[in-house]
C-alpha cells in the first residue's frame, strides 16, 4: 500500500495545489482568506468570551487563537475529511487510483492551510509581547505532525463510513462541536470541576492543544511527554483507519 | 500457459450488484426500514474464466448488459470481484473515462499534469512526456489557456494524449475511438496500432465488429455473465451475429403488440412464424400461373401472380402490404412492400385483398415459402411468413437459387466447338 501511494504521491501533490488554489477561487481577496477567516473568527470568539463571559484569562485573544487554529485544522478533516470520497466520486468511479489518495490529499490541504495560519498566530503574538522560544518553535513541527497523525485517522475512518451512510457527515458535525467544548480551546481548564477532570484528560486533543500554547502563549518549551498518549491514540487511529479504509474501498465505485 | 506470460488471468470471476428497489443511505430510513431493505441481487459476471496473453490485443464483444463493461472494470479495479480472482500484471491504463478530474480553471498544461498524476505518473515522468502529449493534441498555444474555454474536440484530444502517453503495459478501452474529427480517429487508430505492435496488451470493449477485426487479435463474447466464445475475431462475429438475428428475430415477436393469449395460440399454432396486432387477418394466399389457374408449381420463368384474401376487425390506417419469399432453409431471398415502392399509405376500412405478381420470375428448381404482411406504419398488423408453399422446375438443369442472365464468350484459338 505504501509503494502504491508513493508511485501516486504526485497525483496526493497535485490535488492538495488544486485544492488550495480553488478554495478562493473567483473571491476577491482569494488566498488573502487563509488569514483573514480566522482572525475573523477571533473577533467572534473572543466578543463572546471575553467581552460577554468573562473568561478571565490574561491576553485571551492570543489564548483563544493559538488554541482556535489546531482545532479549525482538526474539524475541517473531520466534517469536511468525511465528505472528500463522496464529492470526488466521479473520479472513483471512472478511474483507478489508490482511494486513500483523496482523504490524504483533504488532510495535508488542510495541514498546509494551518501551517500558514501559524504565521498569524505568531505575528499575533509577538504583537501582543509573547516571543515564542527557539526551542519552542522548533518543537511545533513535531506537535503538528502529531496532530495530523490523529486527524489524518479519523479522516480515514469518516470519509469511507460516510460513503455507506451519507447522515454521518451531520453526524460528525455535532459531534466536533461538542468535542470542540470538551477541549480548553475557548474557556481556561481551571473551570473544570475537579471530578470531571479524569474524563476530561482522556480527550487526545486536550495535550495537543496544550503543548501549542506552551509554545505560542506561554513562550515555552513543551513537555513533549505529555504528547506520547496523544501520539499513541494517533497512531493508534491512523492504523485502525488505514484497515477500515482499505476494507471498505472495495465497494465505493458501487456505493456511490 | 505459464502465468509470467500472462497479462491478464481471470478465474471463476463473478460480480453481482445490488439494485435497491428504495435505496436509504440515511440513517433514519436505516433505523425505520432495516428489516425490508428490499434489494435484488443482480449477477452480472457469472464465473468468467480469461486468459489474456501479453502482447495480445483483444476485443469483448456483447450486447448492451452482458457485463463486459463491468469486466472491464474489474480489470481496472474500480470494481472488485465478489468471488474468483483476476490478476493482472502491469501497469494498467485506461481509456474509459477520457478527462475525468480535468478542472475546468486550470490550463491544458496543469491538467495533463493533474490527469497524468492520477495515472500514477511521478512528476519527473510527465515532464518527459509534456512534448509528446502537448503534440499529438494539436493544440499548440491553446495548450496554456484554461481548458473551459476549449471546444469538445479539443477537450476529448488532450485527454486521449494523456491516455494514451502514460505508456501502460495493459491499455483498456471502451468505445472510444469515437474521438474528434475523422482526422483525429484516424491518429488515434494508428497510435493504438503503434502501441499495439510495441507489444502493449490491449483490451477495447466495442460495439464496431469491424473495429475489432481491424485491430484484434480474438475476441471475446460474453454473454449473460460467461464468456460464450472466444477465438479469431471473424469466427467470433459470425455467431455472435446469427445468434444476435435470432434473438431479433424472437423479440419482434414478443414487442409486436400481441396479448399473451394470441402469444400462446401462435406458439402453440404456427410456432413463430406468424404474429401481429390483428385488427385485420390475411384469411386466404392463393397463387395462379398464366392461364389463371390456381397452382403451387411453376417453371422458372413464368409469371407468378398471388391473391391475398384479408378480413377487417378495426380499422387501419397507414397500412403497408408486403411480400417475402425465403428458401426452405429459411434464408429470405426477396423482399418489398408497398412502402418501399413508394405507394402512398393504404386504408384498410373493409374486407378486401390485394394482388402482386412476379413477372417472368427468375427462381431455380426448389421449394420456396412465399410469406405476406400487413403492417400498419411499422407495426405489424398480421406478419404471415409461412403462408403458401411454391415450388419451382426447369428443364434448364442450371443450379443454385436464381437464374441469372449471363453471356459467355470465347478465344477461338484454344477451343474447339
Amino acid at each position: 500500500m505504501f509503494k502504491e501511494l508513493y508511485k501516486y504521491r504526485e497525483m496526493i501533490v497535485s490535488m492538495v495545489r488544486r485544492d488550495l488554489r480553488s478554495r478562493y477561487k473567483g473571491s476577491i481577496l482569494g488566498f488573502a482568506w487563509t488569514f483573514i477567516n480566522p482572525l475573523l473568527q477571533l473577533i467572534v470568539y473572543y466578543f463572546v468570551f471575553k467581552i460577554l463571559m468573562k473568561a478571565g484569562i490574561p491576553k485571551f485573544h492570543l489564548y483563544l487563537f493559538v488554541g482556535l487554529i489546531p482545532w479549525i485544522f482538526f474539524s475541517t478533516c473531520l466534517v469536511g475529511g468525511s465528505v472528500s470520497i463522496i464529492v470526488q466520486k466521479d473520479l472513483i468511479k471512472k478511474i483507478y487510483f489508490p482511494r486513500e489518495v483523496i482523504p490524504i490529499s483533504y488532510v495535508i490541504g488542510a495541514f498546509v492551510n494551518m501551517a500558514l495560519s501559524f504565521i498569524v498566530v505568531i505575528a499575533v503574538a509577538l504583537v501582543s509581547g509573547v516571543v515564542p522560544s527557539v526551542g519552542g518553535l522548533l518543537c511545533l513541527p513535531v506537535i503538528m505532525i502529531v496532530e495530523f497523525i490523529f486527524a489524518l485517522g479519523l479522516a480515514l475512518i469518516a470519509s469511507a463510513l460516510t460513503v455507506y451512510l451519507r447522515d454521518l457527515e451531520h453526524i460528525l458535525g455535532i459531534i466536533t462541536m461538542a468535542w470542540q467544548f470538551a477541549t480548553p480551546i475557548c474557556y481556561g481548564e481551571f473551570l473544570i470541576p475537579e471530578r470531571f477532570k479524569a474524563i476530561y484528560s482522556l480527550n487526545p486533543m486536550t495535550p495537543i492543544i496544550r503543548a501549542y500554547r506552551a509554545i505560542l502563549y506561554e513562550g515555552g518549551v513543551p513537555d513533549l511527554s505529555t504528547l506520547i498518549e496523544s501520539l499513541v491514540i494517533g497512531l493508534f487511529f491512523l492504523v485502525v483507519g488505514a484497515i477500515v479504509f482499505r476494507k471498505l474501498q472495495v465497494r465505493f465505485a458501487e456505493e456511490l | 500457459m505459464a502465468d509470467n506470460e500472462l497479462a491478464i488471468k481471470i478465474r471463476g470471476l463473478k460480480k453481482s450488484f445490488k439494485v435497491y428497489y428504495d435505496k436509504s443511505n440515511s440513517l433514519k430510513e436505516r433505523m425505520i426500514f432495516w428489516q425490508r431493505n428490499r434489494h435484488e441481487n443482480r449477477v452480472v459476471l457469472d464465473g468468467v474464466d480469461l486468459d489474456i496473453k501479453k502482447g495480445e490485443s483483444v476485443g469483448l464483444i456483447g450486447h448492451n448488459g452482458c457485463g463486459k463493461s463491468t469486466l472491464l472494470k474489474l480489470m481496472t479495479k474500480i470494481l472488485y470481484p465478489d468471488e474468483g480472482t483476476i490478476e493482472v500484471n502491469g501497469r494498467v491504463s485506461s481509456l474509459l473515462e477520457l478527462g475525468a478530474g480535468f478542472h475546468p480553471d486550470l490550463s491544458g498544461r496543469e491538467n495533463i499534469y493533474n490527469n497524468a498524476s492520477i495515472f500514477g505518473l511521478s512528476k519527473k515522468e510527465i515532464d518527459d512526456r509534456l512534448g509528446e502529449i502537448v503534440a499529438f493534441s494539436e493544440l499548440g498555444t491553446f495548450i496554456d489557456n484554461p481548458v473551459r474555454t476549449y471546444s469538445s474536440g479539443m477537450y476529448m484530444r488532450l485527454a486521449f494524449s494523456v491516455a494514451i502517453n502514460v505508456n501502460a503495459d495493459i491499455l483498456l478501452i471502451d468505445e472510444i475511438l469515437a474521438v474528434g474529427d475523422a482526422n483525429f480517429q484516424a491518429k488515434c487508430f494508428n497510435k493504438l496500432k503503434e502501441i499495439r505492435n510495441n507489444g502493449t496488451t490491449i483490451v477495447i470493449v466495442s460495439h464496431s465488429l469491424d473495429q475489432i477485426e481491424q485491430f484484434c487479435d480474438k475476441s471475446v463474447w460474453v454473454h449473460e455473465g460467461k464468456v460464450m466464445a472466444q477465438g479469431k475475431p471473424e469466427d467470433i462475429h459470425m455467431q455472435y451475429l446469427e445468434y444476435m438475428g435470432e434473438v431479433r428475430r424472437k423479440k419482434e415477436v414478443l414487442l409486436s403488440g400481441m396479448t399473451p393469449v394470441q402469444i400462446v395460440e401462435s406458439q402453440q399454432n404456427e410456432s413463430t412464424l406468424r404474429w401481429g396486432s390483428g385488427e385485420v387477418k390475411i384469411s386466404s394466399v392463393k397463387a395462379y400461373n398464366c392461364n389463371k389457374e390456381e397452382q403451387s408449381i411453376f417453371y422458372t420463368g413464368e409469371d407468378i401472380r398471388f391473391v391475398i384474401d384479408f378480413k377487417v376487425r378495426d380499422k387501419v390506417e397507414n397500412a403497408v402490404f408486403g411480400i417475402g419469399i425465403y428458401r426452405d432453409d429459411g434464408l429470405n431471398i426477396f423482399g418489398t412492400n408497398t412502402k418501399i415502392e413508394k405507394f402512398k399509405d393504404f386504408e384498410i376500412k373493409e374486407d378486401g385483398s390485394y394482388e402482386i405478381t412476379l413477372k417472368n420470375n427468375r427462381l431455380l428448381p426448389g421449394k420456396f415459402i412465399v410469406g405476406f404482411s400487413i403492417e400498419q406504419g411499422d407495426v405489424p398488423v398480421d406478419y404471415w411468413k409461412t403462408a403458401l408453399e411454391i415450388e419451382i422446375v426447369s428443364h434448364s438443369g442450371r443450379v443454385g437459387t436464381f437464374d441469372l442472365e449471363h453471356d459467355w464468350s470465347f478465344s477461338d484459338k484454344n477451343i474447339v466447338k
